[in-house]
């Protein structure tokens, strides 16, 4: 997991501001990564410009924050391509915001923590496949001109503390800048939480101490982990015909409409492949004329509907 | 002396689904049905409810017991293949105290509509709950007699057309959980159908309880209640259900209400006190010393 590439200079550019971009998911603490950068810019003399996408905490959203700092700063964001470092607090959310650091001389820092959102998944079927970033941490550290992929979730939980991953990655981020390390130190404590401070100080030891250590012998890991035979549901919903009172509930109630009236007033499956084997239907008939039974088989084994009917 | 029946246990959801599945037409009498409830009666969908709840708690069939009333929730009791009781009018609670009394090993349930349990038996419903004895109560609540035709029952909302009030009743309705918490239920819920496997929850959490138990389940009359007062069809009375309750402690959604006012869902009260059988056994010990 652990990948590090190194250039040998350091990446606080000599004429121009210093521009780092740092992304992440909402609750992951980009916004205070960002505060502490910005305010140890400002203990420096510098001119510091920050803007940011905040208020997605709440939904496990995509947050993001531009820091600029330099003698001089106009604009509040970063223009393609010009990120001196990106910092990921997440595997995904780095490599979506790639594309805005400097070919040639930039630096990607990123947590390899994958957190999956629910509508990379499409199919709500079992083991469904999904949309995430399919690359390899060895792919985009061989893309990128310098690349630090710290398991900072792995570190933080073994120092007791998962939420102090981000003050892994700001360790790592603090080798990279040309702030003494003293400063970092001082700032830290103003922007944590006094009860964690101890954790995060440790934490933020750890970052500086991951980069100086030997590279781990590259693993040949897949990027997302597969079932090896894809399962699929195999749903059959046993429907009494005689008993049925025509109340509609279930067809009003199926979340994919697959139920309907027939001629005679009683309820048939009407669209086999849309039905998932909720059992809404089966919990809502109050004359309980339908059954679900569901399977999980191989994918191979899932006749051409997946679900079928059987009519008693 | 006989034994009190076995605490009961919520079964852990196992991973693996290596659980076995719960069949509702291995707890029914197939022959009688298609039983004779409405189209869209929500009693069905609590009948199935109870049903897995006592599943999941792996009550065996001997050792159940249903006592029900008179009334649509009085014959839900014939439908179910257990020890099954159809009781007179109100009086429910009362045959299952003595039969509570005398089998304390039985896992007793008494099946009770708005009608049977606060009307007729509203004097039954508060002394039971007085006793505390170790009976659960599931009463279904669609605010109105069905099966005599649709009369004014103690639950109907201000404003309803039954046909003993067609213009309007203007009785304010019972709050029935408040009742029965007032009258010492140790353990008071509520729950509408259309949140299934929430109600079997509270119906399971019911059953463990020691100590009387009082569900109210929000049912829906579609063919006479709903009609007369143009609550829609079926489906639309469940989901106005829905709508007209407040979860506890969480959302507010109100709009359209099946029952007007914010009625609180979810398990509204839980006590401890001395369940009645135990605590009429110890005495006899010390009166009698045996």
């Amino acid at each position: 997991m652990n990948a590090k590439k190194k250039s040998a200079k350091s990446v606080v550019a000599v004429s121009g501001p210093t521009n780092v971009l740092i992304v992440g998911v909402g609750g992951q603490g980009v916004i205070m990564v960002s505060k502490i950068l910005a305010r140890l810019s400002q203990m420096q003399g510098l001119q510091v410009k920050q803007s940011e996408v905040h208020g997605m905490a709440k939904r496990g959203g995509s947050v993001f924050s531009h820091i600029r700092f330099g003698e001089e700063v106009w604009s509040p964001t970063i223009p393609m391509g010009e990120a001196d470092v990106v910092l990921g607090l997440e595997w995904a959310e780095g490599l979506r915001w790639l594309r805005y650091l400097k070919p040639g001389s930039g630096t990607f820092i990123s947590d390899t923590k994958r957190i999956v959102p629910p509508f990379s998944c499409r199919d709500r079927h079992h083991d469904a496949l999904h949309g995430y970033a399919h690359h390899t941490v060895a792919e985009i550290v061989k893309q990128v001109p310098s690349a630090y992929a710290p398991n900072a979730t792995g570190m933080a939980i073994e120092l007791g503390n998962e939420r102090v991953a981000n003050t892994i990655l700001l360790g790592v981020l603090s080798t990279v800048m040309d702030f003494p390390a003293e400063d970092w130190l001082q700032v830290l404590p103003e922007f944590v939480p006094p009860k964690t401070l101890e954790t995060n100080l440790k934490a933020f030891e750890a970052g500086r101490h991951w980069t100086t250590q030997p590279p781990v012998p590259e693993v040949q890991e897949q990027a997302v982990p597969q079932p090896q035979a894809p399962m699929r549901r195999q749903v059959s919903l046993e429907i009494t015909g005689e008993w049925c009172k025509s109340c509609d509930i279930c067809v009003k109630m199926c979340p994919e409409r697959c139920l309907a009236l027939d001629d005679h007033q009683i309820v048939e499956l009407v669209k086999p492949n849309a039905c998932t084997g909720c059992r809404v239907c089966e919990w809502l008939c109050p004359d309980f004329v339908i059954a679900v039974h569901v399977d999980v088989v191989p994918l191979e084994a899932v006749s051409a509907d997946t679900t079928t009917e059987v009519r008693i | 002396m006989v034994e009190s029946a076995m605490p009961l246990k919520i079964r852990q959801k196992s991973v693996d689904g290596a659980r076995d599945e719960f069949e509702i037409r291995d707890y029914l009498r197939l022959d009688l049905f298609p039983h004779f409830l409405c189209p869209g009666c929500g009693h069905g969908i609590a009948l199935r409810a109870l049903l897995w709840a006592i599943h999941d708690l792996d009550i065996e069939k001997d050792q159940l017991a249903i006592v029900s009333g008179i009334g649509c929730s009085g014959r839900l009791s014939a439908y179910v293949d257990a020890n099954t009781f159809h009781t007179t009018h109100g009086r429910p609670l009362a045959f299952a105290a003595g039969l509570k009394l005398a089998r304390p090993d039985l896992h007793v349930i008494v099946i009770t509509g708005d009608g049977d349990c606060l009307a007729i038996g509203g004097n039954h419903l508060i002394h039971a709950a007085r006793r505390n004895l170790d009976i659960t109560c599931i009463m279904m609540n669609n605010e109105v007699y069905g099966m005599t035709g649709g009369q004014v029952s103690p639950t109907t909302s201000l404003d309803r057309f039954t046909t003993t009030t067609p213009m309007g009743n203007q009785e304010p309705g019972f709050d029935a959980c408040a009742l029965a918490k007032g009258a010492g239920a140790t353990f008071v819920g509520r729950e509408v159908t259309l949140q299934t496997t929430a109600l079997k929850n509270l119906m399971q959490e019911g059953l463990v309880h020691k100590g009387f138990s009082f569900v109210e389940v929000i049912s829906d009359c579609t063919e006479i209640y709903g009609r007369k007062n143009d609550l829609g069809s079926s489906p639309e009375m469940v989901l106005s259900q829905k709508r007209s309750v407040l979860p506890r402690f969480d959302g507010t959604a109100v709009d359209k209400p099946f029952r007007a006012g914010n009625w609180e869902t979810g398990i509204l009260s839980r006590q401890e006190r001395p369940e009645y059988y135990s605590a009429y056994r110890a005495h006899c010990h010390k009166v009698l010393g045996k």
